[in-house]
């Protein structure tokens, strides 16, 4: 127990952190509110001037977008972000000299910013029903539901270490992050549901990591993918989750023995 | 030498320098061509995958969509290549880097525009291509009038673009640390401009008509270049030729509460 003893202590200190930016967050409410707001207008103009049955009825479709929305309250953080402020300003050197295990402790630093905007997600959630009417699905789905998003969760995070570990060879990434995750928006289904994407696109995209971050859980929530394909979509999301993991570790070796060849 | 040729003089150098940063870090300035053009590629897929499951958009078409997202982003890009230095004002205030324009015998708005940056007009060139394609995708009526007023609508569109974010830097006068707001006028900036403000309710087009009018960037002019008959506002299509005086009007009022914040701030004396 003794062990985890600081990396509770790193978590901690990194929620109060969060918690002194109140504006920020109220900034950040309200602009999820706005969009919440504007994504229901969107899809009932979609929906008034398009007869034909679709995937997602438009109330699914409503359902959909605000989910999506509250879930990237705590998906888009990045959770081991403060590897590559730590490799720009060098303050890593001393970090490896400390008796931690470092990217545990990026990753507890991380879960504290993640546990500070999940309490976020509460107010949020009530003020965008006060804006939407949302479905609810019955227990057992959200059951899994929720099980998904924390396995979405985890591939995003592993994703994202993955390619901070980039920095320890290029510094920069920013540029190249913020492409990762408009593409991730995109091809994952947080802006569109994947169902309205054309056939032929949609069997390339579910060959690629991102669906196992936003749509699977969605899909679930609104009910498109029904119990009997649970089984197969979880061990997926796991799948993927197996796979970054061992890129992570890879790169973390590979990175980490740079910074101590160079000295730091 | 007259004020005007030292005004020409000082952007020429602030060009020149803008533009050998740009070649000296050419490996980071590929990376960002790279991320303006993913950004506007995410965005345009996302309608043309919106609109082929979904044919119209309150009777806009995906080439008529197309055309609204290039005059939005002519503008925009012109406004990101010119102005983008007043993005910086909250950061001179909180480094007080800002004292040094009260003393310089220039104006302050002037010396913000012309801090050297690592500024190419890659994204305005992109708007250009596009702007063709989608005259191209959505066929509007190319007379003497569609030459004339693109070209104002445009530099209409970017003082608009400009003067919002130019009001959003002053308030860094009393609150020093405005990235938030600067995020959110952004944000919504970018998913209020994509779609016909038809789609909103009475207000949001309203708020998005007179407050911000971000409506005069693409959604007023596209409706009169496109010969639309729906109207948000039940103006006259004609409307959307006013964007270069609705432009000038917001840099009006934007600039006399930047001259508000400037004073203010010397009034403190740091």
């Amino acid at each position: 127990m003794t062990a985890v003893r600081p990396y509770i202590e790193f978590a901690k200190v990194a929620f109060s952190r969060e918690a002194t930016y109140r504006f920020e967050v109220f900034t950040s409410i309200g602009s999820l509110l706005v969009r919440v707001y504007l994504f229901r207008m969107v899809w009932t103009a979609l929906y008034f001037h398009n007869a034909g049955i679709r995937a997602l009825t438009l109330q699914e479709a409503i359902t959909y977008s605000t989910v999506a929305l509250l879930m990237s309250l705590v998906m888009d953080i990045d959770q081991t972000r403060l590897l590559v402020s730590k490799l720009e300003d060098g303050s890593i050197a001393t970090d490896f000299m400390k008796p931690i295990v470092v990217p545990l402790y990026f990753f507890s630093d991380g879960t504290g910013e993640v546990v500070f905007h999940a309490a976020t997600i509460v107010p949020s959630l009530l003020l965008a029903l006060l804006i939407v009417h949302i479905q609810v699905p019955s227990p057992v789905v959200l059951v899994v539901f929720f099980l998904s998003f924390a396995l979405g969760y985890f591939v995003g995070l592993l994703m994202n270490f993955v390619l901070n570990c980039i920095a320890f060879w290029t510094l920069e990434i920013q540029a190249m992050q913020l492409i990762v995750t408009w593409i991730t928006d995109l091809l994952g289904g947080e802006v569109i549901p994947l169902v309205f994407f054309p056939p032929v696109l949609q069997s390339f995209i579910y060959i690629l990591p991102f669906a196992a971050m936003y749509s699977t859980p969605l899909l679930i929530y609104v009910g498109v993918i029904t119990p009997d394909e649970y089984l197969r979509v979880l061990l997926l999301q796991a799948m993927w989750i197996v796979i970054f993991a061992i890129a992570a570790v890879f790169m973390w070796r590979f990175g980490s023995r740079r910074v101590v060849v160079q000295g730091g | 030498m007259s004020t005007l040729e030292i005004w020409a003089d000082v952007y020429k150098q602030y060009w020149r320098i803008n533009f050998l940063t740009a070649l000296e870090y050419r490996a980071n300035f590929l990376v960002w061509f790279g991320f303006t053009f993913i950004y506007h590629a995410t965005a345009l897929a996302a309608l043309w995958i919106i609109l082929r499951e979904f044919p119209v958009m309150n009777g806009w078409t995906f080439g008529e969509m197309a055309f609204l997202y290039s005059l939005w982003m002519l503008a925009h890009a012109l406004n990101n290549t010119l102005f983008l230095t007043v993005g910086d004002v909250p950061e001179h205030v909180r480094e007080g880097e800002i004292d040094r324009l009260f003393i310089r015998p220039l104006n302050p708005l002037f010396q913000v525009l012309t801090t050297p940056q690592q500024i190419f007009p890659d994204e305005l060139v992109l708007a250009i291509l596009l702007f063709i394609l989608a005259t191209i995708w959505s066929n509007p009526i190319i007379d003497i009038w569609f030459v004339i007023f693109v070209p104002l609508v445009v530099i209409g569109g970017a003082l608009i673009d400009f003067s919002i974010n130019l009001m959003i830097a002053t308030c860094a006068f009393w609150f020093v640390k405005v990235d938030a707001l600067r995020w959110v006028a952004f944000q919504l900036e970018q998913e209020f401009t994509r779609y016909p403000i038809s789609i909103y309710t009475k207000g949001v087009r309203l708020v998005l008509t007179f407050l911000l009018p971000y409506a005069f960037m693409n959604y007023f002019p596209a409706t009169f270049f496109l010969d639309k008959t729906e109207d948000a506002l039940h103006f006259p299509p004609q409307i959307g030729l006013l964007s270069p005086l609705v432009g000038l009007a917001t840099f009006a009022v934007a600039y006399s509460f930047w001259r508000v914040g400037l004073n203010h701030y010397e009034s403190v004396g740091h």
